[in-house]
């Protein structure tokens, strides 16, 4: 059975995007834990804008303040240093 | 009083003694200006994430206190001048420290570091005497060299000369 379009005109399946961490109040935003905020980084280091990511605003805005803080700490890339030759 | 947390990164090409020097300075200086230390968490030498003054080692220290504004600005100023100190990032937790809470904190956070000490301390001591036991048990082995001879191949430990005394005794 195919997917149900949201639109008619359009026949694509839009998935409902969820800030992730809204739904989990354990998860929190901190510029010391590297893993969480490496999900919100793509492999270019740039930072996932909300419109991909789902997040509401408000967490977007902590979320990119505490990423801004682990690179100049140095705990995560500007730019991902290239793989040795 | 309000509450802060800062992490500076030490250049990791530095040796131990350089890094704990830090500690020591950038605690005095929190002190000195009226602050109230926390804690102190040593993170370790961790990779960088990029090059920072030609190297990719860093050595993170993160102190949690309470102070004044000044304290922070003070504190900033040094990390600027000290060579060795090659990142910071100071956080504000919270405008208000409540003095009493805080006293609790610092003291449940002294308890669980000595605590762990301890327990270090413990486990070294298990592994010396698991050591010594090993050595005991090597010297032992070859049963067929005269006791004067093993005492002296074996270093001067309580257990070393018991227990080859005790081994020909179970064999006879």
């Amino acid at each position: 059975m195919p997917a149900v379009p949201r639109r008619r005109r359009k026949q694509f399946f839009v998935r409902r995007k969820v800030c992730r961490f809204c739904v989990d109040s354990k998860l929190l935003i901190n510029y010391k834990d590297t893993t969480t905020l490496r999900q919100f980084i793509t492999e270019r280091g740039k930072i996932i804008p909300r419109r991909i990511s789902g997040n509401c605003a408000r967490h977007q805005r902590h979320l990119t303040r505490a990423i801004k803080q682990a690179r100049l700490l140095a705990l995560m890339p500007y730019v991902p240093s290239p793989p040795p030759s | 009083m309000r509450r802060y947390e800062t992490v500076w990164v030490v250049n990791g090409d530095l040796p131990d003694e350089e890094v704990k020097a830090t500690i020591d300075k950038f605690t005095k200086i929190i002190t000195g200006q009226g602050g109230t230390m926390v804690g102190v968490e040593e993170w370790g030498r961790r990779k960088l994430a990029y090059k920072i003054e030609g190297t990719f080692r860093g050595y993170y220290v993160l102190a949690d206190f309470a102070g004044q504004p000044p304290a922070v600005k003070e504190l900033e100023r040094n990390f600027r001048i000290d060579d060795r100190v090659i990142r910071y990032l100071t956080i504000k937790k919270s405008d208000q420290v409540d003095l009493a809470a805080l006293e609790a904190e610092k003291a449940a956070k002294a308890q669980e570091a000595a605590a762990r000490q301890k327990a270090e301390a413990a486990r070294a001591a298990e592994a010396a005497a698991a050591a010594a036991a090993a050595e005991a048990a090597a010297a032992t082995a070859p049963a067929s060299a005269p006791p004067e001879a093993q005492s002296t191949t074996a270093p001067a430990t309580e257990e070393a000369p018991a227990e080859p005394a005790v081994e020909p005794g179970k064999e006879a």
